[in-house]
């Protein structure tokens, strides 16, 4: 029997510990009292005096009186009453005294249709404005690409002070001035800093804030068809909600999950989506450049299959029916397949997915001992969230990494080179007391396979409670180091070295790009002919000989495995298509309301296209064997798309924790070499336009003081040189260089090796 | 009885009443109809007194549509106003049923007199923003929807002193 309060006589439950208003709206009666500065994340506070409710004590010494829902706990047998008319007449003056500085400008304003503001007026019934003077105005500020600031609609809620401060720890956004001058922003123009700033387009409760890449494209949010989707940029796996219309992606928002992503997301995963529209996304079957027809294609495909000499390739960035799909058709045709290209890569997904299973995001936000290794919270922005969470609970951080980190001054801070990772949590795990709850996040690339496997090992002596988050870029790690267990990519690449495998099927990989090991592939580029799905523009596609279309995340069903063996599937919002302003009859698609059609583009989904190479070679049977075969050992149940989805057992875990032990190698050279991570660095979000207008500057990080020069040439494991300007990093380790994992892999080098350096001088 | 005789004499009453008047059919289309002002004809995009497009892309026309006969995108132009960038209507599919000129905020979209045309091809009948936007203001002649939004755009005129912009770092109550 839960306790129940009563709101006009009806009654309503609530949990112990929550107000009026949170017991309302878990309900779903958002329309009984209209709210503005609540928000569950942010909590109550009482700014906008909106959701006023009148309550009638049970004694007979105090009167009824008005108060504040949000406000007001909720107890056993409270008698409220919003249908009186003194409630009403509160309800729409502080509407008026909302809207009396607000401009009309709904129909050119972005927020109009999902604007809570316009909800919540209507709702309060404030139609007339009685004040006569004339609206303050501000100069709204430029804010970067990704937020548009009209500060003339601010309502001053603080929802966007309190987000941006206390929430995501920003420090360049806050509040200005006094009286009605309150002013919400940066205190000089420039473009936001913090890798949340998205978010204030979604709490904002009216549109001071709203979202400038979605404004480029914008149609109103009713338009939009949505579905359940996953973030496809790192591999914490938040649910988000892709926006789309007539053929275009248009914005991607969150969706709650309670235990990942309850409220917001970072901006890769929200402005992430933009490579869709990349200029140079593949969109049509090409052959050396000139575009062919989809049979000619597969006709091509299927000649190369049945010369026996194909490769299989699979990718972390694929899901996991789609690497599934590729393994069947492998098998089918007796080939090699590989989901990495990289042998390090793929050690270091063995180990991961070998890790026991880790913390979820909101256990991290309890956690009271946190140690971060490298920049998991560059690699995975939204990791930040539940630690800033925890440390507002008092947790105790430690900070180790060779370059600085957002976090800097909230922990106790070791600066150290690429070999000191395992040291620092070795020391920390040995001086956790015992009953506190700790986790470990770790930057994947910082680590490396060894050091994960040292950070199993050293977890296995730690109390329970304890657990181990290993950031990775790739959305589908866990699922493609299905396929890691006993060396296939070393395989894949020895049968190539052989000239037994000369042709390469790939899956959404990038080789010849940042897959980590570029020199491997270019120097075999030319006797090695490659065929691509992809729906990126990457260097292999360019150097691929057959390059074939591939749906994007929101235009494609699937499932991902995220960090913690976690499957969640996502649906498809949309296909892309292009419009004809006449209607042709010949064509297969119906003509529009408003006239003219709209086609959809072809597009491959992976298993389709192994499905059809399949059948055209006669190997359906044995593909559908296979398939089966393993969809039904490595993931019999899966989720649903808006599932919260189910995880992997502990059984199949623990076949994959097998022998092979990765020994680190460092080899020799005067630098020590370390990745550096920004929040929009990652293989998809770096064909995001507007993200990457954002970058911070190319070239080599080091610390200040260690040479004179003004740029780095460093030679490539195929004897190639690049040169790298400086850029210096005050606090930064000494003895070592920083690159861009996409540099790194350009180079052939991993994190945590060593290589020496030419220094070009100023002339 | 007496009603079946009631109502016998009132339709030759009816009928011999007309006796004396003009006849009322034209011998269109030789002879134009005197339309009524608040006829709904054929939707137009009007212009406001300065010659702008008034219409700024705010979708409620499309939304409201019961045929979804309409179909817009909109864009920026350099000085911050919003215009509709696409816009076209399919008359094949419209039903002039005024709901599109109650929706629209800036007094855009207008329904004129125009009520009778014909296409040979149906494709014909869709009209794009070029053959939609007449010259004028419409039946709404000194309407200006930027003097009432509250945002100022580039080549607005002056903004009177009380509404200038505050300087939130200036501290004095």
């Amino acid at each position: 029997m839960t306790a129940h309060f009563y709101l006009d006589g009806r009654e309503i439950p609530f949990q112990p510990g929550q107000n009026v208003l949170e017991a309302l709206l878990a309900m779903g009666r958002d329309r009984d009292v209209p709210y503005f500065c609540y928000h569950p994340a942010l909590g109550s506070l009482g700014a906008c005096r909106q959701c006023a409710v009148k309550l009638y004590p049970h004694d007979d010494k105090h009167p009824p009186r008005v108060m504040m829902a949000c406000l007001l706990p909720a107890s056993a047998g409270l008698q409220l009453v919003t249908a009186e008319s003194d409630v009403r007449r509160e309800h729409a003056a502080i509407s008026e005294l909302l809207m009396r500085n607000h401009p009309h400008d709904c129909p050119i304003c972005d927020e109009g249709g999902q604007c809570h503001l316009q909800d919540m007026t209507v709702r309060a019934g404030h139609r007339l404005r009685h004040y006569e003077n004339a609206k303050r105005t501000f100069r709204s500020q430029q804010l970067g690409p990704l937020i548009r600031q009209e500060m003339n609609r601010c309502i001053t809620c603080y929802r966007c002070v309190r987000f941006y401060q206390d929430i995501a720890g920003g420090e360049d956004f806050g509040v200005f001035g006094s009286r009605d001058r309150v002013f919400f922003g940066r205190l000089h123009d420039g473009p936001l800093e913090s890798p949340f700033a998205g978010n204030l387009a979604e709490v904002c409760p009216t549109g001071v804030f709203t979202d400038k890449v979605y404004h480029a494209s914008y149609l109103r949010p009713w338009d939009l068809e949505t579905a359940a989707s996953i973030c496809p940029h790192c591999n914490l796996g938040c649910n988000t909600a892709p926006g789309a219309a007539r053929g275009r992606l248009r914005r991607v928002r969150q969706r709650h999950h309670p235990d990942i992503n309850p409220y917001f997301l970072c901006d890769r995963g929200r402005y992430g989506f933009r490579h869709v529209v990349h200029r140079r996304r593949p969109w049509r079957h090409r052959l050396r450049s000139r575009e062919i027809e989809r049979d000619e294609a597969l006709d091509r495909l299927t000649d190369l299959l049945r010369q026996g000499e194909t490769g299989f390739l699979g990718s972390p960035r694929a899901d996991v029916q789609d690497n599934l799909a590729w393994l069947a058709l492998a098998d089918a045709y007796g080939a090699p397949f590989a989901a990495f290209s990289d042998p390090w890569q793929e050690a270091l997904a063995r180990e991961i997915l070998a890790l026991p299973q880790a913390p979820s995001l909101r256990q991290l936000g309890e956690a009271e001992r946190i140690l971060i290794l490298g920049q998991a919270l560059e690699i995975s922005p939204s990791l930040r969230l539940p630690v800033q969470a925890a440390l507002r609970r008092g947790a105790q951080l430690t900070l180790a990494s060779v370059l600085p980190t957002a976090l800097d001054r909230y922990g106790e801070l070791r600066r150290l080179r690429p070999d000191g990772y395992v040291d620092a949590a070795g020391d920390w795990c040995r001086a956790l007391p015992s009953g506190k709850r700790g986790v470990i996040l770790a930057s994947a690339d910082a680590l490396g396979p060894a050091g994960v496997h040292v950070l199993r090992r050293l977890q296995e002596d730690l109390p329970p409670g304890t657990g181990v988050v290993v950031a990775h870029r790739a959305p589908n790690l866990g699922g493609a180091a299905f396929f890691a267990t006993d060396g296939q990519s070393q395989r894949l690449r020895e049968a190539i070295r052989v000239g037994r495998c000369r042709h390469l099927l790939a899956l959404a990989a990038d080789p010849l790009g940042e897959d980590g090991d570029a020199p491997f592939w270019r120097q075999r580029s030319s006797a090695l002919r490659i065929s691509l799905l992809d729906c990126l523009p990457t260097t292999t596609l360019e150097a691929a000989e057959l390059q074939l279309p591939m749906a994007a995340v929101a235009e494609r069903e699937g499932v991902f495995l995220n960090y913690e063996g976690r499957f969640q599937a996502f649906a498809r919002v949309y296909r892309p298509a292009q419009y004809h302003p006449h209607w042709d009859p010949s064509r297969s698609t119906f003509p529009l309301p408003a006239g003219g059609m709209r086609e959809e583009l072809a597009l491959w989904e992976p298993r389709d296209l192994a499905e059809a190479l399949a059948q055209r070679g006669g190997r359906l049977e044995s593909f559908h064997q296979r398939l089966e075969f393993y969809r039904h050992y490595l993931c019999p149940e899966l989720p649903g798309p808006g599932d919260p989805g189910s995880f992997i057992p502990d059984a199949l875990r623990a076949r994959f924790r097998i022998g092979i032990v990765p020994v680190p190698h460092s080899g020799t050279g005067r630098w020590w070499l370390s990745a550096f991570h920004w929040y929009g660095d990652e293989a998809q979000a770096r064909f995001a336009g507007e993200l990457q207008s954002l970058a911070p500057v190319a070239g080599v990080r080091l610390a200040p003081g260690q040479t004179q020069a003004q740029a780095m040439l460093l030679t490539s494991r195929d004897g190639q040189t690049r040169r790298y300007p400086i850029v210096e990093v005050a606090g930064m380790a000494a003895d070592v260089l920083a690159l861009p994992p996409s540099d790194l892999s350009d180079l052939g080098y991993h994190p945590g090796e060593r290589i020496d350096a030419l220094e070009e001088s100023a002339p | 009885m007496r009603l079946g005789l009631r109502a016998w004499v009132l339709g030759f009453w009816t009928t011999l009443r007309q006796l004396g008047r003009w006849p009322v059919t034209l011998s269109y289309p030789e002879e134009q109809p005197q339309i009524a002002p608040r006829w709904r004809g054929r939707p137009v995009l009007t212009r406001d007194p300065d010659g702008d497009e008034r219409c700024v892309a705010c979708e409620l026309c499309s939304a409201v549509c019961p045929t979804h006969c309409i179909e817009l995108e909109g864009d920026d132009r350099p000085d911050g106003r919003r215009y509709a960038r696409a816009f076209r209507i399919n008359f094949s599919r419209c039903i002039y049923c005024g709901l599109c000129e109650e929706a629209c905020p800036t007094l855009a979209i207008q329904l004129l007199d125009e009520f009778a045309f014909g296409k040979e091809r149906r494709a014909d009948f869709v009209y794009p923003k070029e053959a939609l936007l007449i010259d004028g203001p419409g039946k709404h002649p000194h309407y200006r929807y930027y003097d009432h939004a509250g945002v100022r755009i580039e080549a607005a005129t002056a903004v009177p002193a009380a509404a200038a912009p505050l300087d939130p770092l200036d501290n004095r109550p």
